[in-house]
């Protein structure tokens, strides 16, 4: 999705209001609980939530003009990359094995038999269209983050295409958008 | 609170900008092994080995040019090549290069209910200039509402009610002479354009024919 993604992309940023600005924290509390005791850290009350949107319904949201989560429609919102490294812990994590890396990190959606092979690894509890991290063999920090197509049940049980999308990957383009001016 | 959890600090590559251990997948492998010897040797064990074995060869290689006895000089020849090697990277970053600000003056015009417009003077501030002063100054000058607005982006302009762009630039210029005329550019959607370049540079070299 973000595989070119540039600042020109980005048609209005706007500051928003002080009720929009609690209804995404609400809804960003509620998708990762394990992110509330930091929450205000990263979107602290006082200083301005700026919301940029992008192309294709996309929606950006920015504090001191870092990209921290971004949403699409009124999908639920997802973290960057960035932000996932630091707190790792906040999303269901599925891993993929070692074959499907340098395909994950060059956009492409996660298949069924890269999570179910002897490398990857599947969180049961994950159920369909949510966002999670997709991790890989022998790594550490989190390559992608993703969004079920179908639950990991499904994954196993039918072994077979898309698996999760892929939303956002190492090195794509908001990434590489590490302040957006 | 006790049990925040603190944020985990990922090591980055500078050349490619992945964490460390995806260089391997990265867009220039080869541009980053300098970087990873030095920083990460622990994640790519073979490729400490390999560089050694290298720089071993190209340290004996030298070393028989110049028909020196081979012995405790290779740790501090070896050494030497890396902090080079290091310095060539650099100087070509592989990933992306930070935009420098510029040192530049915006003028924009926004048209406002069709018939109505604001000037927008951005950048001004990157010459040292007070906003505050800059738009009572202007307000005065063109004797219309002249305010300083933040920016969506944390960045502060002077808003100018009106289409004063035919003369802001001549009052500029003239009131604060830290400020080129070349660094003054319009924009229209953010299109810079062309012609103040060349207004700017037909006032400032016409004397000298």
């Amino acid at each position: 999705m973000f595989k070119k993604f540039s600042a020109e992309e980005v048609s209005a940023q706007n500051q928003v209001k002080a009720s929009v600005q609690r209804k995404i924290r609400q809804s960003i509390a509620d998708e990762y609980p394990g992110l509330e005791p930091v929450l205000d850290d990263l979107l602290p009350k006082k200083s301005p939530l700026i919301v940029a949107k992008c192309q294709n319904h996309l929606n950006l949201v920015l504090v001191n003009n870092v990209p921290l989560f971004f949403n699409i429609r009124d999908g639920p919102y997802m973290p960057t990359l960035r932000l996932l490294h630091q707190y790792p812990n906040i999303m269901k994590k599925l891993q993929v094995d070692r074959g499907a890396i340098k395909f994950v990190l060059s956009g492409a959606n996660i298949m069924c038999p890269g999570l179910t092979s002897p490398g990857g690894s599947l969180d049961e509890e994950v159920g369909a269209e949510t966002p999670v991290a997709i991790m890989a063999e022998g790594k550490q920090h989190a390559l992608a983050i993703g969004f079920t197509k179908m639950s990991a049940k499904d994954i196993k049980a039918i072994n077979k295409g898309i698996g999760v999308d892929n939303m956002h990957y190492l090195n794509d383009g908001l990434w590489k958008m590490e302040r957006l001016e | 609170m006790a049990e925040k959890p603190q944020p985990v600090r990922v090591l980055y590559c500078s050349i490619c900008s992945l964490p460390a251990e995806y260089c391997e997948f990265g867009p220039d492998f080869e541009k980053c092994k300098p970087w990873l010897i030095k920083n990460a040797p622990e994640l790519y064990p073979d490729l400490l080995k390999e560089a050694n074995e290298k720089e071993a060869e190209k340290v004996s290689g030298q070393l028989q040019l110049f028909g020196l006895s081979s012995g405790g000089a290779d740790g501090a020849t070896s050494g030497q090549t890396s902090s080079s090697k290091q310095e060539e990277v650099k100087r070509l970053p592989g990933g992306k290069i930070k935009k420098k600000e510029r040192q530049e003056v915006v003028i924009e015009k926004v048209v406002r209910n069709k018939r109505k417009c604001i000037t927008i003077v951005k950048g001004l501030d990157l010459f040292g200039v007070k906003l505050s002063d800059a738009s009572k100054k202007l307000g005065k000058k063109f004797a219309t509402g002249a305010s300083v607005v933040k920016g969506p982006t944390e960045k502060e302009q002077i808003d100018v009610q009106g289409d004063i762009s035919y003369d802001i630039v001549e009052f500029i210029t003239d009131t604060w002479p830290a400020v080129i005329s070349l660094s003054i550019f319009f924009s229209f959607s953010c299109v810079l354009h062309k012609w103040c370049i060349w207004k700017t540079l037909k006032e400032d070299f016409l004397p000298l024919f």
